[in-house]
Parts: C-alpha cells; sequence; structure tokens
C-alpha cells in the first residue's frame, strides 16, 4: 500500500517543481533575465540531483525492504575508499558545474553601464524617498499612509545610490529580481536597465522594526516621453509650492509622525528671522536644515537633531537671512527628503501675504 | 521530637528527597534527561509561537496580532528554537550517549556538566520575561541585526543577556564534551572506533567552542552600545552595522551546523541499526563531518551578498563546496541502505523523512549559495523554507528519530509504535504542507518577517495552505507528546540492545543503565561491540536464543 | 567489580591532563572571543581616515609600558613557580604564585589610575568605544585570572598541591599566559603601533 503511495508523493512532488517554476514572475530588466536564467539552470541541476538521490532512495525502500520471516543477515559492507573518494567526485563535479554560471550571470548583473539617470534612494524608518538630483525632483513614501511612487525610463540604464538614514534596510524589486541592502553610512551603487513598461511593485526586505511590513514602494516603468512628462509635472508641483513669509519672521515649524506639518517655510530678506521646531514624535529624532537646493551640495544652516517630544528654537543666522531672494530647500537631516520642503527667500518690501 | 513525629514525616520525605536530587544530580544520564525536558519544554512554547505567527499570516490584515506582537513573536520563535530547542536537544541526547557510547562512567567535568543544563532554563526564561516588561520582548528578529537592536526597550536588553547565559551553557558543555570524547574513552574503543553520534558531537563542540565567544563579544558589543554610548554600529560616528553582521554570521553559520550536525550523527546510527548492516564508510562520514566543521568557518559572509560590502565569489565557491562533503553523506546513507534488509520502526522511518527533507533543504540552500540569484531570492520566504528544511526537515526529523530509538534506552519503555508510525505520516505532510509553498512565495516576491501583506500581492492562497500545515504539524507533535506520555505510564519492558540489532555500547548495558552504567564492561575490539557480542553469542549458544 | 577497576585504571592513564585540556579549550574560544574584538577593531581602523582620531591625539606610552612590564614579569613569575611544583618544591611554589597575584593586582590598580587619567570618555566616539570595551574586557579577564590564581593558593596553602596532583596550577597558567599574550595585543593595536 505504502509504496504506491510513495510513487504518487514523488509524481506530487514533480508537479509541484514544475508549478513552482511557472511561479517565477516574468523578468522586467536586462539584469533580471540574467538571474531568471540562472534560476532555471540551477533547477535542472537541482532536478538531476532530487531525482538521483530520492529515487535512490525510494529504490532501497522499496527493494530492500526486510521480508517477514527473513532473519539472514545481510552482508555487511562497509565501504570502501575508492568509493567514498567517488562520491566526493560526484559533487564536485555537480560544484564545478554550476560555478561558472553563477559568475557569468553575477558578472552581467554588475556591469555598470553608463546611466542616462541617476537616482539617490534613501531608506529610513519606514519610508522611502528618491530624488532626481539631475532633474530637479524629489518623490518620497509617507510611513503607514502611502508608498513612495518613482518612474524610471524604459531600455535606459538607471544608476540607483543607495543608502539608509538610520537602520539597515533593503531595496527589492522582485520583478527585477534584486534587491540589495541599504546601509548607513556606505552607499551602494547598482545599475537596473528596465525592459519592459510597466508598473513593480518593491517592498522593504530587511527586518527594520515597527513598519517594515508596510514599507512598500512603487516602480513605474514608462516610456521615455511619458518619463519626461512625469518630470516636467513632478519639477513643476515643486516650484509651484508657494507661501507667504512668516508673520515677524518667525517661522515655526512640526514634526508629527516622522513628517512635518508644511512642505513650505518662508522670510522676507533682510530682517532677522528666527526657527521653532517642535518635535512631536517621542523618542524619535529629528533636526531642521536649510541647505542651497535639492542636491544638498551646500547647508547654510542646521539645529543639532533631538529627540521628541521637545520643542526647539534658534535665530537664522546672517547667512540666511541675507541670502539672495530665491527658492532654497529645507528638510530633516535624519529623515531626508522624505521630510523636507521649500525654503522661499522673500525680497524685502514685496509686500506681505503675497501668495 | 523528630523521633516521634518519623512516621508522619518519612512520607513527604522521599518526595522531597528525589526532587533534590534531581536538583543536584551531576549523573551525565539524569542531566541528559533533565535537557531533555528543558528542551520539550521551549519548544512547546516556540511550536505556540509559530502557531501564532501562522494563524496571524493566513489572511492579510492583522487579525491576532499587532505588528509589534508580530515582531516580538517572530523573533522569540527563533531564538527559542535556535538556542533553547535544538541546541539544548542535541547536548541531551549527547549528554546521555556520549559516556555510554565509548564505555565511560561520566562526563569529564559533572559538575560543570551541572552548571551548563542549569544554566540554560535561566538564561530561557530571561530571554521570555521580555514579554512581561515594558516595551515587550526583544523584537530585532533571532539575528539580533545592529543598529535595529540598538532601538527598542529593556525586552531587548533581556534577550541579549539571556544569550549570553545560553552561550556560556553551551560553551561549557562543549568544552564537557570534547574532554569527555578525548580523555574517558574505555580500553580498545580507540578514535577510530567511536560511533560517528560521537564524531558528530565532538565536530559540533568544536564549533560551539570557535563560535560561541565570537557572538558573546558582539552581545556584549550591543550591550555596550544600548547602555555605555559606545558607537560601534553607528555609521555617523565611524562605527559599522557590518561589525554586528560579520561577528553574528562568523558564529552564526557555524551555529546551524552544529544544529544539524548532531541530526546528521543521529540518523547515521539509527540507519544501519534498520538496515542490519554496518554504516556505510564510516571514514568517509567522520571525514565529511571535520570538513563541515572546517569549512563552516569560511562561509559566513553568504549572508552578508545583498550588503553589497563583501567579497563574492569567495564566499560563493567555500558555500558550493560545502556541499560536497554534505552530499557525501547522503550516499553513505543509501549505501548503509542498499541490500539491507530494511525494518521501518518508528526511528527508521524517521531518518528516511530526514534524508528526503534535508535533501530539498540542501538543494534549495544552492540557490542562495550563487550571489547572482541571491539577489532575487534573500530575505524572502524562500530563505524562511530553506531554513525550515534544514532545521526541521532536517533537525527535527533527526531528533525524532533519536527519540523513538534511544527512548526505551533511557526510559526502559517503547514509545507505541502505532502512534509513532502516524505521528511520522501527519508530521511529514504538515510539514511539506507548510514549508513548501514557501518556495513560491518567495519567488513571487514575499519578504521575510513582515506582519501583514495586501490582497492583491497573490500571496494569500499559499499563506492560507501554510497555516493549515502548521496546524497539522502541530497535531503530529502533539501526538508525539501524547505518545511519550501514554509510553511513560507503561511497565518498563525493554531488553538491554531494545531493537535487537544494536552495535554501540550503550545497548550493552541495562535500558534504562544502572546509575554506574555498566555491570560489566564489555570487550572492545571494533567500531560495534554490541554487534561482536551479539555474535559471539550466536556462535556459542547455537539455536539456544528462543 | 572489575569494570569499576579498569576505568579506574584508565583514568589514571589518561584523566591527569583533562583539567588541562579543558582549559586549553576554553583559551581557544577566549580567543576567538578577543579575535572578534579585535577584528572590529581593524575594520574601523581601516576605514578610518586619520587614527587615532585628531580629537584623541596619540596616547602616553609611560604607564601601558609599566603595566606591559607588569604583566609579563608575573607570566615570568608564574612559570618559574610552575617548574618549582613539577619538582616538589611546593613552598617555594607558593611564594612565586603570591607575588603573580601581587603583580596582577598591581596590573588592576595602575590601570584603573591610568583611566582615571584619560582625557575622553567612553561616549566619544569609535575610538574611545574600541579602547575602554577592549580593555575594560581584558580587564575584567585579569581580575578573573586574579581569582583563579587566589583559589590555587588557597588549595596551595592547604595543601591539596603536590608534585603528583597540581592539574589545577598548569590550568591556571595557561589561562595568566593567555591574559598575559592579549595584553601585548592590545599594547600594540593601542600605543605602539599608533606612533
Amino acid at each position: 500500500m505504502s509504496s504506491t503511495h510513495r510513487f504518487v508523493r514523488l509524481g506530487v512532488a514533480a508537479l509541484v517543481l514544475v508549478s513552482m517554476a511557472a511561479c517565477t514572475e516574468q523578468p522586467a530588466t536586462e539584469q533580471a533575465q540574467q538571474t531568471h536564467r540562472l534560476f532555471y539552470i540551477i533547477l535542472a541541476l537541482a532536478i538531476f540531483v532530487s531525482v538521483v538521490v530520492e529515487g535512490a532512495l525510494l529504490w532501497a525502500i522499496v527493494r530492500y525492504r526486510r521480508r517477514p520471516g527473513d532473519d539472514e543477515e545481510p552482508p555487511q559492507r562497509e565501504g570502501t575508499t575508492r568509493m567514498i573518494i567517488a562520491f566526493f567526485l560526484f559533487g564536485t563535479v555537480i560544484v564545478a558545474a554550476l560555478f561558472p554560471f553563477g559568475e557569468v550571470a553575477l558578472g552581467n548583473i554588475e556591469q555598470n553601464p553608463t546611466p542616462i539617470v541617476t537616482i539617490d534612494v534613501t531608506g529610513s524608518q519606514w519610508q522611502w524617498s528618491a530624488v532626481y538630483s539631475n532633474e530637479g525632483v524629489v518623490v518620497s513614501g509617507k510611513t503607514f499612509v502611502r508608498p513612495l511612487v518613482m518612474e524610471v525610463p524604459v531600455d535606459e540604464p538607471v544608476r540607483i545610490n543607495l543608502v539608509s538614514n538610520d537602520v539597515m534596510h533593503e531595496f527589492f524589486v522582485p520583478a527585477f529580481y534584486f534587491m540589495r541592502n541599504a546601509l548607513p553610512g556606505h552607499p551602494n551603487v547598482f545599475t537596473w536597465t528596465p525592459t519592459r513598461i510597466g508598473t513593480y511593485r518593491g517592498q522593504c526586505a530587511e527586518f527594520c522594526g515597527l513598519g517594515h511590513y508596510q514599507m512598500r514602494f512603487i516602480v513605474k516603468v514608462v516610456n521615455p516621453t511619458d518619463y519626461q512628462a512625469w518630470v516636467q509635472k513632478e519639477r513643476k508641483s515643486i516650484l509651484k509650492i508657494n507661501c507667504p513669509p512668516a508673520a515677524g519672521n518667525n517661522l515655526e515649524l512640526t514634526a508629527h509622525n516622522i513628517s512635518w506639518n508644511t512642505n513650505c517655510l518662508a522670510i522676507t530678506a533682510g530682517q532677522s528671522a528666527s526657527i521653532t521646531v517642535h518635535n512631536l514624535d517621542a523618542g524619535i529624532d529629528h533636526n531642521f536644515a536649510i541647505w542651497n537646493s535639492l542636491d544638498t551640495t551646500h547647508q547654510y544652516f542646521a539645529i543639532p537633531k533631538f529627540s521628541g517630544v521637545a520643542t526647539h528654537s534658534a535665530n537664522l543666522p546672517q547667512e540666511v537671512s541675507q541670502l539672495k531672494p530665491g527658492k532654497y530647500y529645507f528638510q530633516c537631516n535624519v529623515h531626508g527628503p522624505s521630510m523636507s520642503g521649500v525654503f522661499i527667500v522673500e525680497p524685502a518690501g514685496s509686500g506681505q501675504g503675497g501668495g | 521530637m523528630a523521633v516521634v513525629k518519623a512516621p508522619t514525616l518519612a512520607r513527604p520525605e522521599p518526595f522531597r528527597s528525589r526532587i533534590l536530587d534531581w536538583l543536584t544530580t551531576t549523573d551525565h544520564k539524569k542531566i541528559g534527561i533533565l535537557y531533555f525536558f528543558n528542551s520539550l519544554g521551549f519548544f512547546a512554547i516556540g511550536g505556540i509561537l509559530a502557531l501564532l505567527l501562522r494563524t496571524e499570516l493566513a489572511r492579510p490584515g492583522t487579525q491576532f496580532l499587532s505588528p509589534h506582537a508580530y515582531n516580538q513573536v517572530f523573533t522569540e520563535h527563533g531564538t527559542l528554537m535556535i538556542f533553547l530547542f535544538v541546541f539544548p536537544m542535541l547536548a541531551g541526547f549527547g549528554n546521555f550517549l556520549v559516556p555510554l557510547q565509548i564505555g565511560a562512567l561520566d562526563m569529564a567535568f559533572p559538575r560543570i556538566n551541572a552548571l551548563s543544563f542549569w544554566l540554560l532554563p535561566v538564561g530561557g526564561l530571561t530571554i521570555l520575561s521580555g514579554f512581561l516588561v515594558k516595551g515587550g520582548a526583544g523584537a530585532s528578529g533571532w539575528t539580533g541585526f545592529a543598529p535595529l537592536s540598538v532601538q527598542g526597550g529593556s525586552g531587548m536588553d533581556l534577550w541579549d543577556l539571556g544569550l549570553l547565559i545560553v552561550g556560556t551553557s553551551s560553551l561549557l558543555g562543549a568544552i564537557n564534551f570534547l574532554v569527555t570524547i578525548v580523555r574517558m574513552r574505555a580500553p580498545g574503543m580507540t578514535m577510530m572506533r567511536i560511533p560517528v553520534f560521537c564524531w558528530a558531537v565532538l565536530a559540533t563542540s568544536l564549533l560551539a567552542v570557535l563560535a560561541i565567544p565570537v557572538f558573546t563579544a558582539a552581545l556584549l558589543m550591543l550591550l555596550a552600545e544600548r547602555h555605555l554610548g559606545t558607537v560601534f554600529f553607528d555609521a555617523s560616528h565611524g562605527g559599522s552595522p557590518l561589525i554586528w553582521q560579520h561577528a553574528f554570521w562568523f558564529f552564526g553559520h557555524p551555529e546551524v551546523y552544529m544544529l544539524i550536525l548532531i541530526a546528521w550523527g543521529i540518523v547515521s546510527e539509527v540507519i544501519p541499526v534498520f538496515s542490519g548492516k554496518p554504516l556505510y564508510g564510516y571514514r568517509g562520514v567522520v571525514l565529511s563531518f571535520l570538513m563541515v566543521t572546517a569549512l563552516s568557518f569560511t562561509v559566513w559572509a553568504h549572508h552578508m551578498f545583498a550588503t553589497g560590502a563583501v567579497e563574492l565569489p569567495f564566499f560563493s565557491i567555500t558555500t558550493e563546496l560545502i556541499s560536497l562533503p554534505t552530499g557525501v553523506l547522503f550516499f553513505m546513507w543509501l549505501g548503509t541502505m542498499w541490500k539491507g534488509k530494511l525494518r521501518f520502526e518508528p526511528p527508521m522511518l524517521f531518518a528516511i523523512g530526514f534524508i528526503a527533507m534535508f535533501l530539498i533543504g540542501g538543494i534549495d540552500g544552492v540557490w542562495m549559495a550563487s550571489p547572482a540569484m541571491d539577489f532575487a531570492i534573500h530575505d524572502t520566504y524562500w530563505v524562511v523554507a530553506h531554513i525550515h528544511y534544514v532545521l526541521f526537515g532536517g533537525t527535527v526529523f533527526g531528533i525524532m528519530a533519536g527519540m523513538y530509538y534511544w527512548f526505551p534506552k533511557v526510559t526502559g519503555r517503547f514509545l507505541s509504535r502505532r502512534l509513532g508510525i502516524w505521528q511520522f505520516w501527519i508530521q511529514l505532510i504538515g510539514f511539506n504542507l507548510t514549508f513548501f509553498p514557501m518556495h513560491v512565495l518567495g519567488l513571487r516576491g514575499m519578504p521575510r518577517r513582515i506582519a501583514d501583506y495586501l490582497p492583491n500581492e497573490g500571496w494569500t492562497g499559499l499563506n492560507t495552505l501554510a497555516t493549515i500545515g502548521a496546524y497539522v504539524i502541530a497535531v503530529s507533535i502533539a501526538l508525539f507528546f501524547i505518545n511519550v506520555f501514554v509510553s511513560l505510564r507503561k511497565p518498563r519492558d525493554a531488553p538491554d540492545d531494545a531493537w535487537g540489532a544494536g552495535n554501540s555500547l550503550e545497548w550493552a548495558t541495562t535500558s534504562p543503565p544502572p546509575a554506574h552504567n555498566f555491570d560489566v564492561m564489555p570487550e572492545v575490539r571494533s567500531g560495534r561491540p554490541v554487534y561482536d557480542m551479539r555474535m559471539h553469542a550466536r556462535a556459542q549458544g547455537g539455536g539456544s536464543t528462543p | 567489580m572489575s569494570a569499576t577497576e579498569l576505568f579506574t585504571d584508565e583514568r589514571a592513564v589518561r584523566g591527569t591532563s583533562s583539567p588541562v585540556m579543558g582549559m586549553v579549550l576554553f583559551v581557544a574560544g577566549e580567543a576567538l572571543f578577543f579575535a572578534a574584538l579585535f577584528g572590529a577593531y581593524f575594520s574601523v581602523r581601516t576605514s578610518a581616515s586619520v587614527w587615532p582620531p585628531k580629537s584623541i591625539g596619540v596616547p602616553e606610552l609611560a604607564v601601558p609600558s609599566v603595566l606591559t612590564v607588569l604583566l609579563v614579569t608575573s607570566s615570568v613569575v608564574l612559570q618559574i613557580g610552575v617548574a618549582a611544583v613539577r619538582s616538589g618544591r611546593i613552598d617555594s611554589f607558593r611564594n612565586l604564585l603570591g607575588l603573580t597575584i601581587l603583580l596582577g593586582l598591581c596590573f588592576l590598580a595602575l590601570q584603573a589610575y591610568d583611566y582615571s587619567q584619560l582625557t575622553f570618555g567612553i561616549r566619544d566616539g569609535i575610538y574611545p568605544s574600541l579602547f575602554y570595551v577592549m580593555t575594560g574586557l581584558h580587564m575584567a579577564h585579569v581580575a578573573g585570572g586574579v581569582v583563579l590564581l587566589s583559589l590555587v593558593m588557597g588549595q596551595t596553602t592547604t595543601g591539596q598541591i603536590s608534585l603528583q596532583r597540581h592539574e589545577p596550577v598548569e590550568a591556571a597558567t595557561i589561562y595568566w599566559h593567555f591574559v598575559d599574550i592579549v595584553w601585548l595585543g592590545l599594547f600594540t593595536a593601542f600605543y605602539l603601533s599608533v606612533r
């Protein structure tokens, strides 16, 4: 009875293996195609080894079961050195066959062609943000509220500079067959070349605490025209941001649930100004910093990071209040672009409440 | 006064002194039994935690556990299963069997042996007590990756302290095993004659001695980071989170080999007995154990491919090389069964289940050994499937084989054969139902350690299936506990050589063995002294045995 | 019972050095423990541009040199003591053991003094983190070694150490030499190699 059972089991196992193979996602980048192929190469070897070993096991179970009443002792063979060496060789051949395939795929994935688009992606507890500094675009998710949505053009190499603000995260897009840790203080660089237009889900894969399970993001692969349109739209939405200078040039800003209460701060040039930051996030560090622009190459001013719930006030230095009228950039340096906004210096006497 | 009341006082005393006896014993057999109790207790707790996890994941949405609770539960599930169920279980087998198998009176350091045991429940309860404190238990996974593990409340400290205690226990135990095996063998019991199980204990102990202190160092750094203001793992001050990972995995990978090695040892004892043959290629098995021991210190960074900060080809090739000695073991087990006369008693069923399942666990690891492929499935449910095929399909099936095999030696009673066969089939089905679908979930991009997922991800059906499987496993484990409970109430009826085909010395003494282990020490002239005794008796007595 | 006698014989031959073997294994584990810390030290150091960091400065050499002399001397003294025990001169061993313990205590006192003179605290960055944790854990090992040697001292004064039975002496000596070697590593890492 149980021998037929076992054959059924083997059949089921084979079926599951095949259906598992069908379960792989369609690869959506050039790099993913390499990995996808590698998966099937290993699968072929795996099936071969499984059939040999599980088959031998099954054979032994069926063929060498003790018949009732058979009390004769089987031959007491202990195995020869030659056989032991042969078994080692069997494994060596498999590994020698396998290793080069892996290395070739790896070499292809790790080629970093000259990118058309470069994106700085930052993970923080618990959202992603992406800065396209050449295009002047910043997009970000909002913890527990909405995922990051980023667009990339099809058929172009996209370079990702990946870093974390706090603990380890992992930037993972299943259809791209790729994940990479976002490490604090140790940027990782890699390239995707998406080949299929579509919307792909991604998610943090390295456990990072309470909000890990919902630290999702979306990558939209679009054609170049759509991509340009998206960039223009995002850029405009940043340029469009506007607000009147604060009364008495006394700015006030509140951090709550790892986001600011506003994405726009404005002062009047030439007058002394101050900032008060309320941090309502218990146990979480925030700071406030004013930068030249999205590319964050020059920082004009920053208050030290402090933990909530607390309030911190400071006068803005001359360097800031004397800035040429125009649009600048502010953010919490701990959380980066996901807590950022436009810092506007209005020319003096341009009229209050203009906006 | 004592004289007058003596008759009334006399009653409770034997019981109290029996308790005291267990609390203060230095007898390796009693300590081994204490290890079994400890392990089965934590196995039950860890199993209940696993059911909570699976129940939560059965459907999308958070129904039973809040994300914070979920994170605590999966952390404690992993920690308890690895550090307080599997490893101590193996230490239990080692304690009970090693002195018997090498013909010794006891372990080399009986009092240190008792200390190693008693540290365990202390450490385990310290970790568990995290559930009672504000902020809950440690919730950084059993891997405790810094800097995440620097966050979190005092539950994290309890996790850290508990593991320091458990680590000390394992280290002392390992030293004890090594000295015992090297120095306490009976006359004639040369190193190449000791049972292969003892080789497994030796290899495991070597790994423990060299690996656990590295983890201890990491845990102490973590404590300093949390309370003294050091910055080892803080990249903004010159430290690096990779310091934790390197230290943890330098320990962690040998650790998983410790967990599987003793299962290999158990299975290598069981299969010959129920095949009626000697172990095929004893030297090959020993060589494989030692190769795995050596290689396991060169593979740790294969857990870190995705950090982008390790030498990929080196750690890839060492990882694939480990499949050579492992592969040889399969051929040795099959070679042992080949042309034998197989008896499908419960220990043999579990040993065969072990071979079949551990093979899958070995093979699905090959995908991850290739860095390019690892980038696609690392930290997904593929890893969860892999670790459970190795540690459940492998180690737990091996432990069950050992349980059914040596239960008559430990207690003098057989576990029920019927219940054993039922347990085996239910466990095999439940196990595959739970963990096979996780391969597919991994390929579909479901990350591990997530408290919840969306209904539109396409993961729901397989998760529900896995949850059903988990309950099936629970039934099989319940059958095991029932079997132990019922069997312990039966009269003692196990003969010395309980399966009638034993090879190693534990089968030469009574079941259970006397306090001094052997009334008469048999001569050791080969690696199968009890087989020799049987042959001798048969030659002497002819057909006189009934 | 013949079986038991057989065992006793066997143990008389092999069992003598069990404590020594146990200690060798323990020290092997301890070596890996410190290797992990040194691994952290060197991985940080190789990625740092200036070492030690400017804010810390190059440490003074005077007190650590005295510490080194104290510990190395203590190891030599103890080894002479072991030679004494091996030739049965227990009284001489007791005196040398006493001197070793004294040198160990001096080491601890002087290092505590050295700590009090430092200009940086444990919270002041990665160098102080490594410095305090590594030397602190070593100090704990020295203290443990002093306790171990004191236990041996107790056994010696109560007559439990003899030419025939002196494994505790051998075992404790292995540990003490190990602690000494670790200090030489620390001395090189934190003082000598940064000049």
